[in-house]
């Protein structure tokens, strides 16, 4: 079989995606039912310790306006325990925690690995299909001797050099995209191309040896419609989660 | 008669009856000497002892291990410990089993869209894999064979702000105090 000539050129495409790093944003329902939780909970429980000695604290003080502060008001300092509260507070508030929204977000800079950081980015390329530019998946060509698998990987090193840390998912392609070349240049034995998809998640962040700014974008699921041809976007959207 | 050392017992001469009767014969103290035999034969009753009590503990079923969180300490049931809040008003128990409901409903709609994908991820697999028999056999082992490397895959999930560049964590040491329990 090695040895007939293939009438379908095949091609391993990689969908290399960067996991969200913050989680998503509470839907109504869930903000609601979280708080009803929260609600059932506080119902169910007794009282802590710390709880328990606000409140004999809070009887203390009480006490003690009655009787009009003719109590020992000894030199040694009670901490008390809403004074705790506020400490802890203070502290809390000092503390700036890194933006979920980034820069990348309000500028919409879509080649920036920093957008979007509660959903999954996919990497775009622009290449030369035929006479054409195109977004595609990076994409190259399968050559005899190799897996599927491999061919993929090199084509995420051609476009994003070799020191990318990828996780691929297994050695089995995800989804096809099957095309015949326009007549022009259809042939007996190169009717078309058949594009296999592999998926892989980015582990490392040293993208330092890409290539130019305008060749690349990372985008979501949805924004893939910007920048996919129709029949393409459907093929690569059956296996795409969200 | 020959005096033999003692690790020997054997009879110096067939005058002798018996081995206890040649160390009786050999001109030395009597009373410790009683006092070793007795001793022996103490010892060796008392390790038999010993030995039955490992044996009986050992074929008695194991403690079982007490899980902590199932046991609630005692101090916790004290009655001042009891939240007072106001009973819940008709509309609001009204109020929770609707919310209850339309929980149940959103849930199921995920799920259900959840499986979908899943499904379709399937389909689309199995159809490249078919296109890709159809081109070479070879091929096709090559991608349905296990992939070793895969597993295991270990993953931080995402948290509600991302890392800080250049946090620095303040300094502490944790002390376990987790009491672990042996059979």
């Amino acid at each position: 079989t090695a040895a007939a000539p293939r009438s379908w050129r095949l091609f391993g495409a990689m969908c290399l995606l960067r996991l969200p790093r913050v989680t998503q944003p509470l839907q109504k329902e869930e903000e609601e039912m979280m708080a009803l939780m929260g609600q059932i909970e506080l119902e169910k429980s007794h009282y802590s310790d710390h709880e328990i000695r606000k409140l004999e604290e809070e009887e203390l003080l009480r006490k003690r306006k009655e009787s009009g502060y003719d109590d020992e008001v000894s030199g040694k300092t009670v901490i008390m325990a809403r004074d705790l509260e506020d400490k802890w507070e203070q502290k809390f508030l000092r503390f700036k925690a890194a933006p979920r929204m980034t820069d990348a977000d309000e500028s919409n800079n879509r080649t920036s690995l920093y957008r979007k950081l509660d959903r999954n980015l996919m990497l775009l390329v622009k290449q030369k299909i035929g006479n054409q530019e195109l977004w595609l998946v990076p994409q190259v060509e399968w050559q005899p001797g190799e897996t599927l698998r491999s061919t993929a990987e090199r084509a995420m090193a051609t476009f994003l050099g070799d020191h990318i840390e990828a996780k691929v998912l297994g050695n089995a392609p995800y989804g096809i995209y099957k095309y015949k070349f326009p007549r022009a240049i259809r042939t007996e034995d190169n009717v078309g191309a058949k594009v296999f998809f592999f998926k892989a998640f980015l582990q490392s962040s040293d993208l330092s040896q890409a290539e130019k700014k305008d060749n690349h974008v990372w985008v979501t699921k949805d924004e893939l419609g910007d920048y996919l041809k129709p029949e393409y976007l459907k093929k690569v959207n059956r296996f795409l989660l969200d | 008669s020959s005096w033999l050392p003692q690790a020997v017992p054997s009879r110096g001469s067939h005058w002798q009856s018996s081995v206890l009767a040649l160390r009786a014969s050999v001109p030395m103290r009597a009373q410790p000497k009683k006092k070793k035999k007795v001793d022996v034969k103490r010892e060796q009753a008392q390790k038999e002892r010993m030995k039955k009590k490992i044996k009986k503990l050992e074929k008695a079923t194991p403690e079982l291990i007490p899980i902590e969180d199932f046991i609630t300490p005692v101090k916790y049931s004290d009655s001042n410990r009891v939240r007072s809040l106001p009973d819940l008003s008709p509309e609001e128990t009204e109020r929770r089993v609707l919310l209850l409901k339309k929980w149940c409903l959103f849930k199921q709609k995920q799920d259900n869209a959840e499986k979908k994908a899943i499904q379709s991820m399937v389909e689309a697999q199995q159809e490249a894999l078919k296109e890709l028999r159809l081109e070479s056999e070879e091929l096709y082992q090559a991608a349905v064979r296990r992939d070793e490397r895969l597993f295991p895959f270990e993953r931080d999930g995402p948290s509600y702000t991302p890392p800080l560049p250049g946090y620095d964590p303040p300094e502490g040491k944790c002390v376990d105090i987790t009491k672990v329990y042996t059979q």
